[in-house]
């Protein structure tokens, strides 16, 4: 199994990130709640993802601007298309 | 026109170490691409109420069973299949079509109790479920049974007999599927045995002329046998025979997971190629990237379809 070397570097990190997306993806598939719930989780998912990113490009480094925006476009790309298909 | 579509998804001088289709402002047309075909969508569906809509696979026949195979497991008897309880569901759906509803009561304030009467069916129990825009009958029942109030009717210890009425139609511009599943104790059934009914609010009703309902049968596991003719009026059709419809939120879902898939393989080419040439570059992270669209994916193509009521 290939490992990526950001992934080496930053063990931790990338563990903490995995733990960030299995429960979230737990709670919005199998807690009783409601559309709107529903949509807060998915939004707080995508908020988590970008403050993960911010803390990890800082501590690498090489936190810019296009870094920030390539990040808020791929939360957009998600958050966009996931809405589109349930909300 | 190998060199050009190769500029979309491998990393390479040219593109400057970076797939095509993940530069950002690729993505922010991807996004204006997807968002153009919903309002296109919506457009034609307001335009042409009816082009867009779908007919589902769900039949009264895999509904029955599907019931049955719940109360089953829960070692409840099967109910039984009621033509007449059949007949009142398949009014129910087609009032719903006809005057623009969707609900328990009808804007003119008929209580769904008015349709089995209609019909002829006295009950001293009844109840009733709804729902619409579902593909499938495993989908359409796990959404019942992980509603309480459904979930309720359809466990009910008390409940006899079973209609189910699918229909097809026109709702809100959108051709869909409503199922409408009825249940009731006759109001001649004789018990035996006093149970604790399962209060449901929303949808059962009181003993008609003050008779108590018990519970006759044990809980044993029986099978319903049903004429195949009781069963080939399956579908009403209110507007059309044809199944060639597409639902907009059927679409809506195919386009994203195409996307997502798209993004994710290009992700993983895009990683695979710069870790094999190690190359150097001021990127975000792909395994961050991948991970988190996985988890999107997953929200998307795990969401139950339809609407309960």
């Amino acid at each position: 199994m290939i490992i990526p070397p950001e992934v080496k570097k930053k063990p931790l990190e990338y563990i903490f990130l995995v733990l960030f997306f299995v429960v979230g993806l737990c709670f919005y598939l199998f807690a009783d709640i409601s559309d709107s719930g529903k949509r807060f989780v998915a939004i707080a998912l995508a908020g988590g993802y970008f403050f993960w990113s911010l803390y990890h490009h800082y501590k690498r480094g090489d936190l810019n601007l296009s870094i920030i925006i390539e990040y808020l476009v791929i939360i957009l790309f998600g958050i966009v298309l996931l809405t589109g298909s349930f909300f | 026109m190998k060199h050009f579509w190769s500029h979309f998804f491998i990393p390479q001088e040219k593109n400057n170490h970076r797939a095509g289709l993940l530069r950002t402002n690729t993505l922010l047309i991807l996004i204006a691409f997807y968002l153009l075909n919903q309002s296109v969508v919506k457009f034609v569906t307001f335009l042409k109420p009816g082009i867009l809509g779908y007919s589902s696979e769900i039949t009264v026949q895999k509904v029955l069973e599907q019931t049955n195979n719940q109360r089953q497991q829960l070692g409840l008897p099967a109910l039984k299949y009621n033509a007449t309880l059949s007949q009142s569901a398949t009014q129910k759906a087609q009032d719903m079509f006809a005057n623009n509803y969707w609900a328990h009561n009808s804007p003119s304030g008929k209580t769904p109790w008015d349709f089995f009467k209609t019909v002829g069916y006295k009950y001293s129990l009844a109840g009733e479920n709804l729902a619409r825009d579902f593909y499938d009958t495993d989908s359409l029942i796990k959404a019942w049974m992980n509603s309480p109030t459904h979930r309720a009717n359809i466990v009910h210890q008390n409940y006899q007999e079973m209609g189910i009425g699918v229909v097809n139609g026109v709702l809100g511009e959108i051709k869909t599927t409503l199922v409408v599943q009825h249940f009731g104790t006759p109001v001649n059934f004789v018990a035996s045995k006093v149970e604790e009914p399962i209060s449901n609010p929303v949808t059962s009703v009181p003993t008609q002329n003050n008779e108590v309902v018990v519970e006759s049968v044990p809980p044993v596991v029986e099978t319903t046998t049903i004429p195949e003719s009781v069963l080939l009026p399956q579908t009403s059709e209110v507007l059309s025979q044809q199944n060639k419809y597409v639902s907009p939120l059927l679409l809506n879902k195919i386009i994203s997971i195409a996307l997502f898939v798209l993004i994710i393989s290009v992700l993983f080419i895009d990683g695979y190629i710069t870790l094999k040439n190690n190359t150097h570059r001021l990127t975000g992270s792909t395994v961050g990237h991948i991970g988190f669209l996985l988890v999107i994916l997953l929200l998307i193509v795990s969401s139950h379809q339809g609407a309960i009521f």
